[in-house]
């Protein structure tokens, strides 16, 4: 079971960074596979004593993440066919979180009706702005 | 800084001055992708609202500590991240099991993300991890945006593979379609390069043992 899963996999579930199809496996694993849970507590381990992986820093910090301006240029289908290609790539074949997010986002933002969005935020906003003062 | 992070920073700055209208904007810039975020895990939409909810009040409690050079959504996401792992334990959803020291608390649970973890244990400041990790990311993106500017996809692509994914040379020479020799070549370049990075910053190699070990 836990052959199907990469180191690099392992760290971005930690993180809760994977993409939510690998996500719910890894949860399903980790409930029967002792050595899922050893291979996890090894990641944590690593990282308290400062070692680094290429991938966790590449991920973190969102090296090669399109901007969202770019993610909208994919949505109407304006980009190059190379610079599609590499978005579809790194949504769908690397599975960004944070990519998968904005453009859903975006393709709402064109769909969902404005006053359904608006009582959202304003809950949001009622419900947290006390804690403006005092932040 | 880009224009949207300067646009994100001056928000950030009016907000510190309790600015009301700057915390609706900020609500209003924001929501919908944490929203989108959430939701992909948690597939209820209220549920996933509430989580929201949490993050932006732990936005405004934690706001003190923000450092505003750093990018605004990646801290929303992060805060996103840490409210919706809590949700997903309390609905039982995500395991938590000790890691270390057999320290399963009295319900069998325990914390993946680090109770069981000793200050002993970390060798290195947090402040120092994070500059060694700056220095790497500061080449990495260096180079990204390199091979975007003369689209070389082909490379950027093999390299996210083989290094976000974990994926093995063979499988991504055969979801890109190329040899493993060329797979094996851009790696080959992509290590020396940041070996060299390395020994010119005067890191400790020993943090960075993927750029010395074959493990593929």
């Amino acid at each position: 079971m836990t052959d199907s899963f990469t180191e690099a996999d392992l760290e971005a579930y930690l993180d809760e960074a994977l993409a939510p199809e690998k996500m719910t496996e890894i949860e399903a694993a980790l409930r029967t596979s002792n050595d899922l849970v050893e291979q996890l507590k090894a990641i944590n381990a690593r990282r308290d004593e400062g070692i680094h992986a290429l991938g966790e820093i590449w991920r973190h910090l969102r090296l090669s993440c399109p901007q969202r301006e770019q993610l909208g240029s994919y949505l109407l289908g304006v980009l190059s066919d190379e610079e599609a290609s590499y978005v579809c790539f790194h949504v769908e074949t690397i599975g960004c979180r944070y990519c998968q997010a904005n453009l859903q986002d975006l393709k709402l933002q064109q769909s969902e009706a404005a006053d359904s969005s608006d009582t959202r935020r304003r809950r949001y906003f009622e419900t947290s702005a006390g804690y403006l003062k005092d932040s | 800084m880009s224009p949207a992070a300067e646009s994100d920073a001056l928000l950030v700055e009016r907000i510190r001055q309790g600015q009301s209208d700057a915390w609706n904007e900020l609500i209003a810039r924001f929501e919908g992708r944490l929203l989108a975020f959430v939701e992909s895990r948690i597939g209820n939409r209220a549920a996933s609202e509430d989580v929201v909810q949490e993050s932006f009040i732990g936005f405004l409690t934690s706001l003190p500590n923000f450092d505003v050079s750093r990018p605004l959504e990646s801290y929303l996401f992060s805060i996103a991240a840490h409210k919706l792992t809590d949700h997903l334990r309390r609905e039982g959803r995500r395991p938590t099991l000790p890691l270390a020291g057999g320290s399963a608390t009295s319900d069998g649970d325990w914390d993946l993300a680090g109770s069981a973890r000793a200050p002993s244990s970390i060798l290195r400041s947090g402040e120092r991890r994070s500059l060694e990790a700056d220095a790497l990311a500061a080449v990495i993106g260096g180079l990204i945006e390199q091979w975007r500017e003369k689209g070389n996809w082909e490379k950027l692509k093999c390299i996210e593979l083989l290094f976000v994914r974990g994926t093995g040379n063979k499988s991504v020479a055969t979801m890109l379609e190329i040899s493993e020799q060329t797979v094996a070549n851009y790696k080959f370049d992509f290590l020396a390069r940041l070996k060299t990075l390395v020994r010119k910053e005067g890191l400790s190699e020993e943090v960075f043992p993927e750029l010395y070990e074959q493990k593929r």
